[in-house]
């Protein structure tokens, strides 16, 4: 059998990378569910919840971009800490598009799970 | 590193950045400076005071501000053009497009294109009732057996052996094609741009 070299490893990488973004919009808005929050809060929840934050930089465009599509809003709050921060919350828009991408994900896992089924049981 | 130093180098981050956000309307580009500063400051006090550290580490998971920006440009514009009905965003993104690759450049060739008939139809039908015996669309001998077709506006005088094609038919025609070429031509770029995001989004990385 062939030896695995760097190269199989990078691609491996990029695959992971590529699956986290795709996965990044639905968690934001995930992450906005119960209410408004604000970049790093939304951040900070992630990294908590989950490790899908590759770099805290791709976030920002990302809720820029949403906001561009209309599923979230956002405002200037002061805060104690003596500088605005930008809050986003969800539109309705974004709310129905959550529930229909959660409910797409859902289905797309659960099929994922019986196909890997098999190789989880190699693993052991 | 003092706490001034540690501004100027946030300042000379969001500095580059800003730098490289040409095409973002300019309250767009203060707002996304602004809640990044709010963000480094945030990270770089996460224990009461603002450190060197603390900048150099937020400053450093943020990456680079030229990536930073590359992502903010053409996502964002493109996301713009997609949800947009408006040709001169739609036009404004094509024009950030076409400056990163001949396809981007092509469809806004195609698309000018096509905005400008669609705006001269309009134009024509709209001029008519001004200029009743001058604008439409006018069909003149150009030498023998040789016929050219030509929208005149109406300013200025008809060529001599002229006919005018469609008379006030230009009002209703013009109307009609024009929003039907600018409609056309603005879901033609928008597809081209759904496309092409779709490749970008899986070549980023």
């Amino acid at each position: 059998m062939k030896e695995r070299g760097p190269r199989d490893q990078e691609t491996d990488d990029k695959w992971e990378v590529q699956l986290r973004k795709g996965c990044l919009e639905l968690a934001i808005m995930a992450a906005l569910w119960g209410g408004r929050r604000y970049g790093l809060e939304i951040l900070r929840q992630l990294e908590s919840d989950s490790d899908l934050i590759v770099s805290e930089g791709t976030i920002y465009p990302l809720l820029s971009r949403l906001k561009a599509m209309g599923l979230v809003s956002s405002e200037w709050v002061e805060s104690d800490a003596g500088h605005p921060r930008k809050y986003y919350a969800l539109t309705r828009t974004g709310r129905q598009r959550a529930i229909e991408m959660a409910r797409v994900w859902k289905r797309f896992s659960s099929s994922m799970s019986e196909l890997l089924a098999p190789l989880a049981k190699e693993n052991r | 590193m003092t706490g001034g130093d540690s501004r100027q180098r946030i300042e000379a981050y969001l500095g580059t950045l800003r730098g490289r956000l040409r095409g973002i309307p300019e309250q767009e580009v203060r707002e996304i400076v602004d809640e990044l500063r709010s963000h480094i400051i945030d990270r770089a006090a996460a224990s009461g005071e603002i450190t060197a550290t603390g900048v150099d580490a937020a400053l450093a998971a943020l990456g680079t501000p030229e990536e930073l920006a590359s992502q903010y440009m053409t996502d964002n514009l493109l996301a713009r053009a997609e949800v947009s009905r408006s040709p001169v965003r739609i036009l404004r993104s094509l024009f950030r497009w076409a400056s990163l690759s001949v396809a981007g450049f092509c469809v806004l060739l195609g698309s000018s294109v096509g905005y400008f008939f669609g705006a001269v139809f309009i134009l024509v039908g709209t001029l008519k009732p001004f200029h009743p015996h001058s604008a439409g669309l006018w069909i003149f001998p150009n030498g023998p057996g040789d016929y050219e077709m030509s929208f005149r506006l109406g300013f200025g005088s008809v060529p001599a052996g002229g006919r005018d094609l469609l008379g006030w038919w230009i009002v209703p025609i013009g109307w009609i094609a024009g929003c039907g070429l600018v409609m056309l031509t603005t879901h033609i770029a928008v597809w081209f741009v759904r496309q092409y995001r779709k490749s970008w989004a899986l070549a980023r990385g």
